[in-house]
């Protein structure tokens, strides 16, 4: 496989340990490599859907399945992609593509063949069976822009078995980051024994699923925990450093810091909002930070009124300029979040400091005002500025009351926030495109790229393309990124993204800041680039 | 009598009906699309909607809905959760851990809510008297959550008396914590209800004349007074242990238990509206039959009450 090792390196995080941990794991060694035998307790959320690979898209799954399954590739904690169950993946022209595979075997003691991958990709892509991760098949030749596979179409026409170990790959169009793509879960194989006669996966194998990962699934007791232990037959690169895991499910993050304070808890992922202030000097922790992969902004459609074309454009960067994002960052989010620089993450390859106008992101309120004023002079505006928000989501309604606060007052118009009960009830509005204001809007990677920030949500029609924004230079370049690669991408994607900062389709508000903690003595704590502990690696 | 009982429960028929049919309206008529909201922030594929809308009959109106719910209901068969698991197991799982926490505080409560009441009635205008009612007073006045953290936080994990949360292992040990926080506010109810009902009787004509006829006090507070006062209480208990399992939401999530309160929450917030259907059902059941039970159990207390 042709990926960009050097490029790729240093991706994801080492976590940055807080004092404590310094202090304790320096000296706490004595059974350090012999407690491989010790289960880790780490937090959970019961999963929203049965464990199959191809409709399990939230993190209270996603994180079980990532134990249980290995991919073609695999992504290392260092950010360093390799071939996992693919022997290699070869392509000619970045559009057909040759995966070879390895001798690699279910924990149901069958193969992993070509027909192992082959099948769950057609799965999902067929929508008779509703995946929820049906959208990622959209490179495959044979299916639609939505990845659903195009009408009448039984067979995914992008993938074929040649034999055991080949998979035949066409993509729709040419695209070098293709393998990059193929560690994320909807790309998983899948064992026979997942599907009946019907071909449908069955409810059982979602209770139980077999995967061919580094833990095998012991037992799932709904809404309490899921019980994982190590699969011995696993040769990738994640092989597990502990005698097991096991997901506690909770509800109330507060009761799972509550119990890591206590001992009951070895690893948490995010430290919940209340606990911020407070959780890097709690001496009966340890705490984690780093750079973390989300991204938040918010999006004002250019169809509403004041927001098109010249004066639209002056109205964002006076909205951009008007947020004091620092203080925002600090006061609300207690510095769990790190103001945004670019539309994507500093984690990533490619990564550009100081792309041409990110100055539009400088609060600077007078520069703000006159930008508005000049707005005016084409248009007056008039009545509010408002940002809707769901309030289900932690933290939300205080930082958007915030920044509608700022923007009140540095613009000296009235703003104000407004709140939807629920995130259901906000994407509904977003997505039928009935809603009459600004609102929040956020996005993770699903695989280490920056292309993949700016692809699926500001391309001419794309998917997650919330302003329906559009613009035909974007358009090429993004084309002309995903056909490129490495320095040569990296410069496509800097120029998407400068015109992005001319015309803020969406204004970048904040990247999250990993906040995770770990019990007392837990060691090997490091957070991935998609800002998740790498749970085989934890010891205690 | 048995006829009385008859009666009572063909009455639930309509009942369960018609709150099946108001909880499917509220849940059908809460704003937001729960399939837009399972897609997260990623594009939801037109044909993969339309794919899970039919399934779970999203597309369907509202009376459509419900009697399709209904009718299966009737066959057994209470539907399916977003997760792809029968709302009729999600039930039958989580009911069990909320009954006996539910139970749990509704016995420590009552233990001590009627003890201390009575104790303070007889006693009336003295220091135990005063300071119960200000306990009492204390614990309405503070919300059941602040009392859940800061419990969770003394005896669980700076004490370590107490597990910190619950998880699966919903034994009797484990929930005593949890229950003793749930019960709490009603525990202040009972308290007070007890002890001006005993108030109330201590003047009595009856408990005068049991006086006068010479019986020993002790006798006197037990058979006349604490009976009498009981009926009042009684009936406070029955509708309690529904409003207990519907209060165990905020008492669920502090301590992690994996109950009814749970599975409404987090039903409601995905508008799942068969799971949650599934729950109310339950819940007004448990209403129902509470009071039927509160009502035989008045007979006992005081025999002049009798069924037709």
């Amino acid at each position: 496989m042709r990926l960009r090792r050097s490029a790729l390196a240093g991706i994801a995080i080492a976590a940055v340990a807080s004092v404590s941990l310094a202090a304790c794991s320096s000296d706490s060694d004595d059974n350090g490599g012999g407690s491989t035998d010790s289960v880790i307790t780490a937090y959970g959320t019961e999963p929203q859907k049965l464990l199959v690979t191809t409709n399990t898209n939230e993190v209270g799954g996603g994180n079980i399945i990532d134990l249980l399954y290995a991919g073609l590739i695999s992504y290392d904690p260092e950010g360093e992609s390799t071939n996992e169950v693919a022997e290699s993946i070869e392509s000619e022209d970045n559009k057909n593509w040759t995966i070879k595979l390895k001798d690699w075997k279910f924990t149901d003691g069958t193969p992993v063949t070509a027909e192992s991958f082959v099948k769950a990709w057609t799965y999902a892509a067929d929508p008779k069976n509703g995946q929820l991760q049906a959208y990622f098949m959209y490179p495959f030749a044979g299916t639609t822009e939505e990845g659903t596979l195009v009408e009448g179409a039984t067979e995914l026409e992008g993938a074929k078995a040649v034999d055991d170990k080949t998979i035949q790959v066409t993509l729709k169009e040419a695209e070098p980051e293709f393998p990059l793509r193929l560690g994320y879960s909807a790309y998983y194989p899948l064992p026979d024994a997942a599907f009946d006669e019907s071909g449908k996966i069955t409810e059982d194998f979602g209770e139980k699923p077999i995967g061919n990962g580094p833990y095998v699934l012991d037992t799932w007791e709904h809404e309490v925990e899921a019980k994982l232990t190590p699969n011995d037959d696993y040769k990738g690169s994640r092989e597990a450093k502990n005698g097991g895991v096991t997901f506690k499910f909770y509800t109330d993050p507060d009761s799972a810091y509550s119990d890591l304070q206590g001992g009951n808890l070895d690893v948490l992922e995010a430290v919940p909002p209340s606990a911020l202030s407070g959780f890097e000097s709690d001496d009966s922790i340890q705490a984690f930070t780093g750079n973390g992969a989300n991204f938040a902004s918010i999006t004002i459609p250019e169809r509403l009124e004041h927001w098109s074309g010249e004066e639209g454009k002056l109205r964002r960067a006076a909205i951009s300029k008007a947020i004091n994002r620092e203080e925002i960052t600090e006061k609300i989010f207690e510095g769990s979040r790190v103001p945004a620089e670019d539309f994507a993450t500093s984690l990533f390859p490619g990564y550009t400091k100081d792309i041409p106008g990110s100055e539009v992101l400088d609060f600077d309120a007078a520069e703000a005002k006159k930008l508005w004023a000049q707005a005016d002079d084409i248009s007056k505006f008039e009545g509010s500025f408002t940002v809707a928000y769901n309030g289900d989501g932690p933290g939300n309604k205080e930082w958007v009351e915030a920044l509608v606060n700022q923007v009140g007052k540095n613009l000296g118009i009235e703003a104000k926030p407004k709140g939807y009960a629920t995130f259901k009830e906000l994407r509904e509005l977003v997505t039928n495109r009935e809603i009459k204001t600004a609102f929040r809007t956020g996005w993770q990677a699903d695989y280490p790229s920056i292309y993949n920030y700016l692809g699926p949500l500001y391309g001419t029609g794309a998917g997650s393309n919330d302003g329906d924004y559009s613009n035909p230079e974007v358009d090429k370049l993004l084309k002309e990124a995903l056909g490129a690669e490495g320095d040569e991408q990296a410069k496509k994607l800097a120029e998407v993204q400068e015109i992005l900062f001319q015309d803020l389709p969406a204004i970048p508000l904040w990247n999250q800041r990993i906040a995770g903690a770990a019990a007392d003595g837990v060691e090997g704590v490091v957070f991935s680039w998609q800002g998740k502990p790498e749970y085989h690696l934890v010891t205690k | 009598m048995w006829w009385y009982v008859g009666r009572r429960l063909l009455q639930t028929i309509p009942v369960i009906l018609g709150s099946t049919f108001i909880v499917y309206g509220l849940v059908f008529l809460s704003p937001g699309d729960p399939i837009g909201a399972l897609f997260g922030e990623k594009a939801v594929p037109e044909a993969v909607r339309a794919q899970i809308a039919s399934q779970y009959n999203l597309d369907d109106p509202f009376l459509v809905q419900w009697l399709k719910y209904l009718g299966n209901a009737l066959t057994g068969d209470f539907g399916t959760a977003f997760s792809g698991r029968p709302v009729a197991d999600l039930v039958a799982t989580a009911f069990p851990v909320t009954l006996k926490l539910a139970l749990m505080a509704l016995v420590i409560e009552a233990t001590l809510g009627i003890a201390a009441g009575f104790y303070a009635g007889i006693r009336r205008g003295g220091i135990f008297d005063s300071t119960m009612l200000l306990v009492s007073l204390f614990v309405i006045a503070v919300p059941i959550f602040v009392f859940g953290f800061v419990m969770q936080l003394i005896f669980g994990v700076k004490l370590g008396w107490a597990p910190i949360t619950v998880g699966g292992d919903a034994s009797f040990g484990r929930l005593i914590l949890p229950a003793i926080v749930l019960g709490l506010t009603s525990f202040a109810y009972i308290l007070r209800l007890t002890r001006s009902s005993v108030v109330d009787n201590l003047t009595a004509d009856h408990v005068r004349t049991a006086r006068a006829k010479g019986l020993s006090s002790g006798t006197v507070n037990r058979r006349h007074v604490l009976r009498n006062s009981l009926i009042p209480v009684t009936t406070y208990l029955g509708t309690d242990l529904g409003t207990l399992m519907a209060g165990a939401i905020v008492t669920e999530g502090i301590f992690n238990v994996p109950g009814i309160g749970r599975l409404a929450f987090s039903a409601v917030q995905r508008g799942e509206g068969p799971t949650v259907v599934g729950v109310v059902t339950v819940m007004v059941l448990i209403y129902v039959l509470m009071s039927l039970l509160v009502d035989l159990l008045y007979a006992l207390l005081d025999p002049r009450i009798r069924y037709a």
